[in-house]
């Protein structure tokens, strides 16, 4: 057949059923396929839509760019992948047999070049003696060095899947909640019955399917529940579900995987069935459903026989030959051979011929042939071969003939082109074992069926190995009874349900011995029987080792229809049960999710929640440079205009507190209210100093140890009443800092009435700095409240009014070393507090300087601070030895003492500088004697913070160096092999600016 | 002196009066911000639970709730926290008068903390009102479960959140830290927006 016949007639869907189905014939949808402008009816999806266009070819396959076709129709299909959609909504690896057919789609084949029809790649298969199983191991061992620059990437371009947009996605995604009684996952006939069960016992149940209409197999077989069709009897159903108040029915939804303590983790796909989403509405939705019960009515999953050339265009499972012949009227071929090895051949033949499909050949493997089988061959006028089996699939792009073995050795050799091949089926078990369960072969069904079962879960119908239709609306409603019943629910009686007459009796068989050609276990990772044979003779015994060597069951759709297949014939290769070869695990998810989905709304800048300061609109006006430090955004510097370069702004913001004034928004610091007759003593404990002693109106520096001896963290604390502290902690440890307080509090002295909370959100917080930094607060202050030298010293702290009546607090401290107030009021007064701080301080020349400036003064005035405080240093070593308190006990006291702790040549607090002073100095260089080499042996500590010093003109750092006090003025070298630095420096002691404190105190 | 500083309330420049999202039918929640409520902690005092009941009783005519719930008097209500916690609300007594009322009456029986500027409290209503939270919030909403009184502290979001229900509509009070009450409002806004959402003005 020519191209130009092949698709002739492609705009009357020569291969639609003249009437039938689920579609909306009303309605035609046009769409596109590679080059192909096609039609379909809403109801298609994207795979149904191409048969009915008569397209068999959808796809080049993974390794060896062999032609494929559509094998299944539903979410377990391993060949037809397609990229779905254009541009940055191009979606790669889209199965097309669960795309449902909008107006408008386009998709394109993948993994063919230049086209599907004519791909030069498949020159792969003259290489397939090298592709074998482990072939990755085998052929690129040596050189090493190759693998990374050359084979991968030959590899990746010659063997693999779509392509990703590579752009951001255009469309937003969302995380919900969902809470029931019983989730039902799977709305076929069992799902559908345990549903109503429960429902009507009153429960609060979710009906979970992955299709976009429940009913399962009821849309896709012609059977009769209560002498109605399927499908009416399903419309019912979601009919009457639709009256109770207390159910929803989740379309479109998969649950796809099971965790710790009844949560479901399942995805909507909200709009994957509209070109794009119409605006504020996600295109799915990652749902975590809690569920008290669970009742998993997933269904099975039809399995192939496998034989030589089992991968053309034309095989396809006898299931999704039924339910693309019944629910889309839609005939996958026009020349039929059935071959299964159950009771269903029957179905299959009598549906193939109720749709004018010429049936050529019934196979069936059993030697024993039931009646209703030879009846429909007979009816159909097929020669019927009993304990047959197919040899071969011949034909290139489409199967063109059938090579069948009947169970006398004759071979038959008919014209085909669909063979309908169905093994039986194996229980959709996946999510019974993602929390540990192990599955339990079963001989007799030749299958595996559920074992330990999460708790709260029980499994309804075929997902059982209840096969039956009668059986799966029977169990289903079973099931959904008492997982009802369970919860306290009445206990209502299961409906019974009269279904029509089956046999579901199957006799194993997973593949043709005596196949010609390569006969594939797992299509989508092109393994082959013979692959899985090899692997057994170099040992691979295990099913976990087949799959990591062949890959089988390692492909997108994780073999879901092939690996059954593969542990037989590995069981077969070793001469051993396939109990014996074991079993792969399944892990969530059932199907693939996009990582979009569980980002949600949390994507760019809403990965996190931001937390802005107070002063934040007035800075972000002010065109403040932000930088992110936790949750908090602060401002960093505030580039004046001309200015080009960070240091310019910062050493400005600098000079001009240090010789005027400046203010820094301090609000993100942690502060905690601490109440009670005990708090003096808590913090004495919680404290290395003591803050019992400390009068009302005063603030004190406070040292807090780990348990192990470490400082955990520093800051002020104020005492405000007699039974009230307001502490402060650094930005970085407030959360630390509250849950120690708890911690010790709760666990350690119950007793101590104290009582404390985080107040950090109270206050709006602004620290003004700088020698005129009284005119400034005295200028924002109401009249008569003195904050003189006299009447408030440093570390002064007390109430004030502000600004027309606004109650603060005024507290005196300072970090950057000059003469500091720090001014707060309630939040919600901080942005016009910043403001009124920038026009009271502008005659005295005001500015307001950023983290990097406050950084600056801190290094200036040799602060140990986050670089410093890093976990690893204790008191000593920090120079703050004198603040351990040795008349009391305190958190931390007795492991601080620990000999390692207080040696003497352990890495100390000092100042460096460069003996150069136009070099500059890196935090991160280590230090290293002078004449000594840049090794690790050599290694006597390093630099932990610099900064460009504007007080004094030069870069300073502060460092940890072993012995490091005793040696100020000793010469060492600040070596940074990893950026090439290797300077001397100068040690010091760590204040570089007014070491006596005085300018503190005017 | 100068005038007296102006109050911005934490969702100041967020909060865009008028319906938003999805325009078409009747708006799926409708959301504003509580502003100048008063918001305090109050915290027992060791072995002061009984006193601090009888008195809290007899000052705001409300039982402080063990449980996570909401009990409201005349002019206060008391939100369960913690064991011996509670977030005390009140509209009548503004801002930090009621923790300044708070700390007179229940003196040396609880240790109080004015919060009045450390939270945005969005109320939040309508018939879409669960669906909205049940993207952010992990605790099940049901009516059965969580009625009007009914209150939690958890997260949305990644943000700790202290959340009560006023009414049956339902209308839901969310307290959230000051800081960030951006972060809130954009997760909020973009959760409602395919219900449509309407925004009372605030200041």
């Amino acid at each position: 057949m020519s191209a130009a016949t092949d698709f002739a007639r492609r705009d009357a869907q020569p291969f639609r059923l003249a009437a039938g189905g689920l579609i909306d014939r009303s309605r035609t949808l046009r769409f596109g396929f590679d080059d192909l402008e096609l039609t379909g009816f809403p109801g298609d999806t994207l795979a149904s839509a191409l048969i009915a266009n008569g397209v068999r070819l959808v796809g080049r396959s993974f390794k060896y760019h062999r032609p494929r076709g559509i094998f299944c129709a539903g979410s377990e299909e391993p060949n037809a992948l397609v990229e779905l959609r254009t541009g940055a909504r191009r979606e790669p690896n889209t199965k097309a047999t669960t795309v449902e057919l909008y107006d408008g789609l386009v998709a394109d084949s993948q993994n063919r070049w230049p086209t599907l029809r004519h791909d030069l790649l498949a020159v792969n298969q003259l290489a397939a003696p090298f592709l074998g199983a482990g072939f990755y191991y085998k052929t690129f061992m040596w050189p090493a060095s190759f693998w990374e620059k050359l084979y991968e990437p030959a590899i990746r371009r010659a063997a693999g899947l779509g392509r990703a947009a590579g752009m951001p996605d255009p469309d937003h995604y969302e995380k919900s909640h969902a809470f029931c009684d019983v989730l039902v996952i799977g709305g076929g006939p069992a799902g559908l019955s345990a549903a109503l069960a429960a429902a009507r016992a009153g429960a609060r149940v979710i009906l979970a399917d992955e299709d976009a209409r429940p009913g399962g197999r009821l849309l896709a077989d012609r059977r009769l529940v209560g002498g109605r069709p399927g499908p009416e009897w399903v419309t019912a159903a979601e009919a009457e579900l639709a009256t109770m108040p207390e159910v929803r029915i989740m379309r479109r939804t998969t649950v796809f995987g099971v965790y710790d303590g009844g949560v479901h983790g399942a995805l909507e796909r909200v709009n994957d069935h509209v070109p794009a989403p119409p605006e504020h509405e996600p295109r799915q939705r990652y749902w975590k459903i809690v569920a008290k019960r669970a009742v998993l009515a997933a269904g099975s999953i039809e399995r192939p026989i496998i034989f030589g050339g089992n991968d053309r265009p034309g095989v396809m499972l006898a299931g999704a030959v039924r339910a693309y012949v019944n629910r889309f009227a839609a005939v996958p071929g026009r020349r039929a051979v059935v071959c299964s090895n159950n009771d269903e051949g029957a179905a299959t033949v009598a549906d193939l011929a109720a749709a004018g499909i010429d049936v050529v050949a019934v196979v069936d493997t059993r030697h024993e042939v039931p009646a209703a089988t030879r009846d429909a061959a007979t009816k159909a006028g097929a020669i019927l071969v009993p304990g047959g089996r197919i040899i071969e699939a011949k034909g290139g792009r489409s199967v063109r003939s059938a090579l069948i073995r009947s169970g006398e050795g004759r071979d038959i050799h008919v014209g085909c082109d669909l063979i309908a091949v169905s093994g039986g089926w194996t229980p959709s078990i996946h999510l019974t074992t993602h929390l540990g369960g192990r599955p339990t072969w079963n001989e007799g069904m030749a299958s595996l069926l559920p074992g330990t079962l999460p708790p709260g879960m029980s499994v309804a119908g075929a997902a059982a190995g209840h096969f039956g239709l009668a059986s799966c609306l029977a169990e289903g409603a079973r099931a959904g009874v008492e997982a009802a019943a369970s919860l306290g629910f009445p206990r209502v009686t299961a409906e019974t349900y009269r279904a029509d007459e089956e046999s579901v009796a199957f006799a194993p068989f997973w593949y043709v011995k005596d196949s010609i050609g390569k006969a594939f276990v797992d299509l989508q990772n092109d393994v082959t029987v013979s692959d899985v044979k090899l692997a057994a003779r170099e040992g691979f015994r295990i099913a976990e080792h087949l799959k990591r060597y062949t890959t089988l069951g390692m492909a997108t759709d994780q073999g879901k229809t092939g690996n059954a297949a593969g542990m037989a014939v590995l069981a077969e290769a070793t001469e051993r049960s396939i109990a014996e070869v074991g079993q792969t695990t399944f892990r969530p998810p059932f199907t693939p999710v996009a990582i979009g989905a569980f980002a949600g709304h949390h994507r760019g800048k809403d990965f996190r929640p931001t937390r802005l300061a107070p002063s934040h609109r007035w800075a972000d006006e002010r065109g403040a440079v932000f930088v992110e430090t936790g949750n908090w955004l602060r401002a960093q510097w505030y580039p004046e205009p001309g200015e080009t370069d960070w240091l310019q702004s910062v050493t400005r913001e600098v000079q001009a507190t240090r010789e005027r004034v400046g203010v820094c928004d301090v609000s993100t610091l942690g502060k905690i209210d601490v109440q009670g007759p005990d708090a003096g003593l808590f913090l004495d404990r919680v404290y290395a100093n003591t803050f019992s002693t400390l009068p009302v109106g005063k603030a004190r520096y406070g040292l807090m140890l780990r348990e192990d001896g470490f400082v955990l963290d520093d800051g002020t604390t104020a005492r405000l009443a007699e039974d009230h502290y307001f502490m402060t902690t650094t930005t970085a440890n407030a959360v630390k800092v509250m849950q120690h307080l708890e911690f010790c509090h709760q666990c350690i002295w119950p007793e101590l009435d104290v009582q404390m909370v985080s107040v950090t959100e109270q206050w709006a917080q602004f620290a003004i700095a700088g020698p005129r930094a009284r005119d400034v607060v005295t200028a924002l202050l109401d009249p008569g409240q003195d904050v003189s030298n006299e009447a408030f010293p440093y570390l002064a702290a007390g109430p004030v009014s502000v600004c027309g009546g606004v109650g603060g607090r005024l507290y005196r401290l300072s970090f950057s070393g000059e003469l500091a107030y720090e001014l707060g009021v309630p939040a919600r007064f901080g942005d016009a507090l910043i403001r009124a701080i920038m026009e009271k301080g502008a005659p005295f020349g005001i500015v307001p300087y950023g983290t990097e400036a406050l950084g600056v003064m801190r290094i200036e005035k040799g602060h140990p601070a986050g670089n410093e405080i890093n976990g690893q240093t204790t008191a000593h070593d920090l120079g703050f030895g004198k603040l351990l308190s040795t008349k009391k006990d305190f958190i931390g006291r007795f492991m601080a003492g620990r000999a390692a702790l207080t040696d003497a040549s352990r890495p100390r607090l000092v100042g460096i500088r460069p003996v150069d002073r136009s070099v500059r100095i890196r935090a991160g260089a280590h230090l290293v004697p002078r004449d000594a080499p840049a090794d690790a042996a050599h290694d006597e500590g390093y630099v932990t913070s610099v900064a460009f010093s504007p007080s004094l003109g030069h870069w300073i750092g502060l460092g940890l160096l072993s012995r490091g006090p005793e040696r100020h003025g000793e010469v060492v070298r600040a070596a940074d092999p990893v950026r090439g630095g290797d300077t001397p420096v100068e040690v010091c002691p760590p204040c570089f600016i007014d070491p006596e404190g005085e300018r503190l105190r005017v | 002196m100068s005038d007296r500083l102006a109050a911005r309330s934490a969702l100041h420049g967020f909060a865009v009066p008028g319906r938003h999202g999805r325009m078409d039918g009747a708006a799926g929640v409708t959301v504003g911000e509580r502003v100048d409520l008063g918001l305090a902690s109050v915290m027992a005092r060791k072995g002061q639970g009984t006193a601090l009941r009888e008195i809290a009783r007899a000052a705001y005519g409300a039982d402080l709730p063990d449980t996570p719930r909401h009990v409201a008097g005349p002019e206060v209500g008391f939100i369960g926290t913690g064991p011996g916690q509670w977030l005390a609300v009140s509209e009548r007594l503004a801002n930090g008068d009621l923790s300044t009322d708070l700390s007179t009456k229940l003196k040396g029986l609880a240790s109080i903390s004015d919060q009045s500027d450390g939270r945005a409290v969005v109320r939040f209503a309508g018939g879409r009102a669960r669906e909205v939270l049940a993207k952010g919030l992990p605790i099940d909403l049901h009516p059965s479960l969580f009625a009007p009184g009914g209150a939690a502290t958890s997260i949305i979001a990644l943000m700790g959140v202290t959340l009560w229900q006023v009414d049956a509509v339902p209308t839901y009070d969310i307290a959230v830290f000051r800081s960030l009450a951006g972060s809130f409002w954009k997760w909020l806004t973009d959760s409602a927006a395919e219900f449509g959402y309407d925004v009372a003005p605030t200041r």
